[in-house]
């Protein structure tokens, strides 16, 4: 039912103010909010308003103004100026009617899930009952009531971000505020966190959401884009989709880092971005531009080229770009006398590499190869052993089996090895008490830079990740995104041969994302072997391959093309009228991983061809009184691929439930 | 009140969750309660003296025969090469002794002789002492030499010491001690608790929540009393045997000015803990503040009057000093009510001041910028 | 080859210790524990750990209500360490005072005092003595006695009133005396005897913390794995960390040196350079202390806690503060494993007695030898686990 009430509401006047009564209709109004701290303001006059039962998304790169927000509309924090209010009250006196999840989850870690949710009901003033039975009721719907009795602390990433939504759950409020609830959380964790959070909106409750990951934007009803503390664009994703009015043209070719210098400067094309094998082309006409592709590209032999939709990512680079401009990618000064190693031998091998830790057995027989100029992607779930194996690849662990050659040598841990790696480790690189200058004085003297080009490399940083004049600030005073780049820059100034990355993309922007991307390729085309961790699948799609690991096993290894053709099944999305209902009906009688949702959309994967699948699941549906209006086949996606091999390999009994 | 128990068990929860924690709370002070109550004594035993007889008499032998019957000293000869003082410097003895040629011929012709007590003053407390003692064991000697026979001393001194007859440094240090334990452990507890919430950013969760600002710290002050209570049990149990101590009256006013003094404790760890955000901060704060003040501003070792009139008067906002009276008082004086009345009612106020600075700090739970 | 090879340890090096120099300079905490705690312990201790015995109350029931029981009062009140706070009626009254804790002392005297003085017999007078503080009460009745034995003896050689006892009996000189020299701290300050025992207490107790947070915070930050993955040996890692740690732990010396110095007026009467030299050794073995409870621990939180178990055992059994004389027996000879034990003594001894290294060598080696074993042990844990 409500379901409804949010597409007639999205299609209706965009003045919500005008409704009534208001605070049942628009529980979440904010308008010109303003806050400052000392000489900085955080948020610059931001003005939104979310209508009941909508999931609304706030999207933006750490240090937006998002967290600030959210703080105001929790009631924990006074805005400088302007207007928020929560169901017609202001968020202070509005608190009991609001869940509130921070973006590091306010549990108590060394309580139980059972006495966390007890705490947060007590001082909800919740009867007895009420906290057994809703604790039960939210722990059964989360898929947690086994672990009533474990410490918050020993949860996993994704069962601390189910308990702690549970929590904020426990009073049923009818606004709940998530402020970045997925960060650092692996895909499928995030995938059933959404599963959980559609049903609650579907049933009236008001959904304010942060995040930075895109394919999560695609699942809220309505999203608005900020940036440096204010709004640029506010509608549903297949708006600002289409907001751009251009189109994407997927493009394969021989030699793509050519290629995509030849597209940049070619006519008739608005961006060009390189997805690991393949480019996406922006054009404003297609046929004009299928042309010019093929036309500037004829040398270097196009093997495939698709008209897509624009994806979200495109449209917030595009947004991006006007606000700031591109970020300038001035060329890598290097100095380096010695050649680099030859390019395709192995620069990090393991074989059957294994890591024991008392009784749990983290890293079970990997083996692994990258080579000179290629990047690996390492993906897999918290937990799954990807963290270990880097460490061990790179000489912090010591592996309990197997063998690992790093740049030709078997003694990890000499000097002369290190000089020639570089490592950027997922949040600690930098020492915050000290300036960006100072962090760089510091990397550049530890490893050896040479006087003389010192000044030009520490300049390129700056340069690289728009810190220039501000050296001088201490780094912990940065937000963690333009922290990731300086940290980037500091682990290359030494040209290293062999580069390891663990998510060295949180919580940068997508523009800055974008340049780290480029960089990273640029090394690659150099000759150096990158080995490279992240949670975002679009950004996996940029590897020359990939390995992914499940409980320590390594499941799966290949370029993201051989992995989508080797998932068994066909992908099918159904546009429907009920989407949430057509869910619950299919979930109903297939297994549980095959049907998502994303916002109006549902994903099913079936085994049968096509066309007799659609007809199938029409009928289904069709039954129980729901009209499919459009459904299609979809390539799959990575995080397709990512979660059906997990399903996979949980299904042949590699993975034991989490206990 | 639904509010105040459920956090106060909340709290408790997480007490005994943490092992390391735990034990501090309540292994350390019983065996920091040991150490301070037998270490830390000013009654010096078994000192090392040095002796150079240049008599060489029955009687010398005598005096030096004095000497080593006193519990006080460990005699040693010094040989004639040496001179007296170069004992002193080598650290070898605390006092070095020296009987005078003619010690006997003098002694027998009833003319005054001197013997020599060279004293190293370097701790003024133990030169004190050998001050005394040096009067004392002269006056014994002569007796045992029967050389005071003809004279009695016209007034007789007939001293009696009161309280503590046996005059055991322990007892007196350790119902100190006890104090001092009680003054650092449970405010770090409470304090620790408090910046935890904020350093893990817990507090945000609590803010969403309606809880008032009372209602917050009531809950974690009851629990902390809790354990508080906990500890001065453990505390009691085991000082007593390990001091011999015993009640020496009613010990109704002990009770009463412990439940006074153990919240003005845990008020104190809530008041640092929401002043000092930071787990490693707060308990340097509570470890400098609390212990060093209860230790050197609470007559807990030496006379309050000792103190200059300058810095006297902070020993008025030490908690432990008025609880320290009741303790002594219980356990040794036994003055009762009449004697300590003062005390619950200082504690009470100083504890509630602690709390209302902590309630003025929290009382709008949200966060500061 | 050779040359750039070395080129570059220096550098690294140099990179290594001008990092921790900066962040030593950022950490206000740190400069404030620097300078903060010395201060207040060095003042708190000169001035309150004062253990003489002065001005204590003093009751008394006078019974005898003569000159002669006047003048015991009066020999009580001017011997400047009893002050007699008032009269009582009777025992009971003096006794509930006593109760009560508004007496130090109380006094009583006989009503035939007068008589039986003039009648040349023995009087008895009694003295109750608050023993709570033992100390206190040891020294109060050493004093009672020595008054009461002066007045005794100008009773009975000199006053009118002992005529008759003169007469009987002639006056004999008491044959043997004690002569009581104090040496180096003649004005038997008790400051004097605390601050260099302190001197060492807050050497290894600084020394220690601050060694503890600076070692596990980059453990707590993680950013210790990322200097791993630079080409830097984990001895130069070590090395970068204490040496500038070491340097300014050292000013604590000269700072509590100079509060004794103007403040207190102690003297340094041996040689200032083997005294700041055994400091430094003090020092030394207080990082060890404090990078061996970093291995143990993984946040700055535990390691201060952890500091609780090592650091009260360490400044209380060490004489710093009491004489080890006045621990039981059995706890003595292990103060000897306690470098604060070998730094007291050395301290005082350099700084009243004037002594050197030709007296002091044993607890000189003793000092060194710990410090030794202390540091090597430590550093060997922390590279192990880097």
């Amino acid at each position: 039912m409500s379901a409804d009430a949010v597409t007639e509401g999205t299609a209706a006047s965009t003045d919500v103010f005008l409704q009534k009564p208001l605070e049942d209709a628009v529980p979440i109004r904010v308008r010109d909010l303003r806050k400052s701290y000392g000489a900085l303001e955080a948020v610059k006059g931001v003005s939104f308003a979310v209508r009941k039962g909508e999931i609304f998304g706030l999207i933006g790169p750490d240090g937006a103004g998002k967290s600030s927000i959210f703080q105001i509309l929790g009631g924990v924090m006074q805005p400088s100026d302007g207007e928020a209010s929560i169901l017609g009250r202001t968020p202070r006196d509005a608190r009991s009617m609001i869940g509130y999840l921070t973006q590091t989850f306010s549990l108590y870690q060394d309580l139980s899930v059972a006495e966390n949710l007890r705490y947060v009901g007590e001082l909800r003033l919740l009867s007895k009952e009420e906290i057994r039975e809703r604790s039960a009721h939210y722990l059964r719907m989360f898929d947690m009531d086994r672990f009533a009795d474990r410490l918050a602390g020993r949860l996993s990433g994704g069962m601390k971000q189910k308990l702690a939504l549970a929590c904020a759950l426990i009073a049923e409020p009818k606004v709940l505020l998530l402020d970045e609830p997925t960060t650092g959380v692996d895909p499928v964790s995030r995938r059933e966190f959404w599963d959980a959070l559609i049903p609650l909106a579907a049933r009236g409750m008001t959904i304010l959401v942060a995040t930075p990951y895109l394919d999560e934007a695609e699942r809220c009803h309505r999203i608005a884009l900020i940036h440096e503390g204010r709004i640029h664009a506010t509608g549903t994703p297949a708006e600002l989709r289409h907001s751009l009015g251009l189109e994407r043209l997927e493009v394969r070719a021989n030699d793509l880092a050519r290629a995509e210098e030849l597209l940049r400067k070619a006519r008739g094309i608005e961006d060009v971005q390189r997805f690991g094998d393949r480019l996406d082309v922006l054009v404003r006409d297609v046929a004009q531009g299928e042309r010019s592709v093929r036309e500037t590209l004829k040398d270097l032999n196009v093997t495939e080229l698709h008209l897509r939709e624009p994806t979200l990512e495109n449209a917030f680079v595009a947004t991006l770009r006007e606000l700031e401009g591109d970020v300038s990618l001035s060329p890598f000064p290097r100095a380096r006398q010695t050649g680099m190693p030859k390019r395709n031998t192995t620069a990090i091998s393991a074989r059957s590499l294994s890591k024991r830790f008392g009784d749990f057995q983290a890293v079970k027989g990997v083996d692994l190869e990258v080579r000179y100029g290629e990047i690996y992607g390492l993906l897999g779930a918290n937990g799954a052993g990807k963290t270990t194996t880097i460490k061990m690849l790179c000489g912090l662990l010591e592996p309990s089996g197997g063998t690992v050659t790093l740049a030709g040598e078997r003694d990890l841990r000499s000097s002369s090895v290190r000089q020639r790696i570089g490592y950027m480790s997922q949040k600690f690189s930098l020492y915050d008490d000290l300036t960006i200058e100072e962090n760089l004085d510091f990397f550049a003297g530890v490893y050896g830079v040479p006087r003389r080009e010192r000044e030009e490399k520490k300049r390129w940083v700056l340069s690289f990740s728009g810190l220039e004049g501000r050296e001088r600030q201490l780094t912990g005073s940065l937000p963690g995104g333009w922290k990731q780049r300086v940290a980037f820059g500091a682990s290359i100034m030494h040209e290293p041969e062999v580069l390891f990355l663990d998510e060295p993309t949180s919580g940068v922007d997508p523009l800055a994302r974008r340049a780290l991307w480029r960089m990273i390729n640029d090394l690659a085309d150099y000759g150096v072997a990158i080995l490279v961790t992240t949670h975002y699948l679009e950004e996996a799609e940029q590897c020359n391959r990939l390995g992914l690991m499940v409980a320590g096993y390594m499941v799966a290894q290949g370029s993201p093309s051989d992995l989508k053709t080797a998932q068994r099944g066909t992908l099918i999305e159904l546009i429907t009228d009920e989407p949430q209902l057509a869910m619950k009906i299919l979930r109903d009688e297939m297994e549980r991983w095959r049907v998502s949702l994303f916002g109006d959309r549902l994903h099913v994967v079936v085994d049968e061809d096509e066309d007799t699948a659609i007809k199938k699941l029409a009928d289904r549906l069709k039954r129980n009184g729901i009209d499919v209006v459009r459904a299609y086949r979809e390539p799959f996606s990575l995080e397709d691929v990512f979660i059906q091999t997990v399903e996979r390999a949980r299904r042949e009994g590699k993975v034991a439930p989490e206990d | 009140m639904r509010r105040i128990i459920a956090q106060a068990r909340k709290e408790l929860t997480q007490v005994f969750r943490d092992r390391l924690t735990l034990a501090l709370a309540l292994l350390l002070p019983l065996v920091l309660l040991a150490l301070l109550g037998k270490a830390i004594s000013l009654s010096v035993t078994n000192i090392p003296v040095v002796v150079q007889d240049l008599d060489r008499t029955p009687s010398s032998r005598r005096y030096i025969e004095t000497l080593q019957a006193s519990l006080t000293f460990r005699v040693a000869p010094l040989p004639l090469s040496t001179q007296p003082p170069e004992a002193l410097e080598r650290n070898e003895a605390y006092v070095a002794i020296v009987i005078p040629p003619q010690f006997e011929r003098s002694l027998q012709r009833d003319r005054e002789t001197e013997v020599q007590w060279l004293v190293d003053a370097t701790d003024a407390n133990t030169a004190n002492i050998m001050r005394a003692t040096s009067v004392a064991l002269t006056q014994d000697f002569l007796t045992r030499m029967n050389l005071m026979a003809g004279v009695q001393p016209a007034i007789r001194a007939e001293i009696r010491f009161w309280y503590n007859p046996g005059r055991e440094s322990e007892k007196h240090i350790g119902t100190g001690a006890f104090a001092v334990m009680l003054a650092l452990f449970p405010p770090l507890l409470a304090a620790l608790a408090t910046s935890r919430e904020d350093e893990q950013k817990t507090i945000l969760q609590v803010y969403v929540s309606s809880i008032s600002a009372q209602e917050y710290l009531l809950g974690k002050a009851l629990a902390f009393m809790c354990v508080a209570i906990a500890e001065w049990v453990l505390l009691l149990a085991s000082a007593i045997p390990l001091f011999g101590l015993r009640f020496a009256g009613t010990p109704a006013p002990l009770f009463l000015s412990t439940m006074a003094y153990l919240f003005c404790s845990v008020s104190f760890g809530l008041l640092v803990g929401t002043l000092i955000r930071n787990q490693a901060a707060a308990i340097q704060a509570t470890q400098t503040v609390a212990f060093l003040l209860s230790f050197l501003l609470s007559g807990f070792i030496f006379p309050i009057a000792n103190i200059p009139t300058s810095v006297r008067w902070i020993s008025h906002l030490v908690p432990a000093r008025y609880y320290i009276e009741v303790t002594r008082d219980a356990f040794l004086r036994g003055g009762g009510w009449a004697a300590v009345w003062h005390v619950p009612v200082m504690l009470a106020l100083l504890g509630s001041l602690f709390f209302l600075i902590a309630w003025l700090r929290m009382r709008r739970m949200q966060m500061d910028v | 080859m050779r040359k750039t090879l070395q080129d570059f340890t220096n550098q690294r090096l140099w990179a290594l210790f001008m990092k921790e120099l900066q962040q030593i300079r950022r950490n206000r905490r740190l400069v404030i524990s620097l300078i903060v705690p010395p201060t207040l312990l060095v003042f708190l201790f000169g001035f309150a750990l004062n253990p003489q015995v002065r001005n204590l109350r003093l009751g008394v029931v006078d019974d005898s209500h003569t000159p002669e029981s006047r003048e015991l009062v009066s020999a009580f009140f001017e011997s400047g360490v009893f002050q007699v706070e008032s009269y009582y009626t009777s025992s009971d009254a003096l006794s509930r005072a006593l109760d009560a804790g508004d007496l130090d002392a109380g006094l009583i005297v006989p009503s035939n005092f007068a008589k039986r003085l003039a009648r040349g017999e023995a009087v008895d007078v009694q003295l109750f003595v608050d023993a709570v503080d033992s100390n206190k009460a040891t020294i109060a009745g050493g004093y009672a006695s020595r008054i009461i034995a002066a007045l005794s003896d100008r009773l009975t050689q000199a006053s009118p009133l002992t005529v008759s006892i003169k007469r009987a009996q002639p006056p004999r000189a008491r044959s043997a005396v004690p002569r009581v020299a104090l040496f180096y701290n003649p004005g038997l300050r008790s400051d004097w005897f605390i601050i260099p025992g302190m001197l060492g207490v807050l050497l290894i107790l600084n020394g220690s913390l601050v060694a503890a947070a600076t070692m596990v915070r980059e453990k707590e930050a993680g950013t210790v794995e990322q200097l791993l993955m630079t080409p830097a040996e984990s001895l130069e890692i070590i090395t970068a960390k204490i040496a500038p740690l070491f340097l300014l732990l050292s000013l604590d010396i000269w700072l509590v040196l100079s509060i004794g110095y103007f403040v207190f007026g102690i003297p340094v009467r041996g040689s200032l350079l083997l005294l700041f030299a055994t400091g430094l050794l003090c020092t030394l073995a207080g990082i060890g202390i404090g990078t061996l409870i970093a291995t143990f621990t993984k946040t700055q939180q535990q390691a201060q806690l952890m500091g609780f178990f090592v650091n009260p055992p360490l400044s209380l059994l060490s004489g710093a503060m009491t004489p080890v004389e006045a621990m039981p027996q059995w706890l003595r000879p292990l103060t000897n494993l306690n470098p604060v034990r070998h730094f007291a003594i050395i301290a005082r001894s350099i700084m009243f007695k004037g002594v050197g290294f030709e007296t002091l060598y044993p607890h000189i080696f003793a000092l060194l030898g710990i410090t030794l074993v202390l540091i090597s042990f430590s550093v060997w844990r922390f590279r192990k686990q880097l």
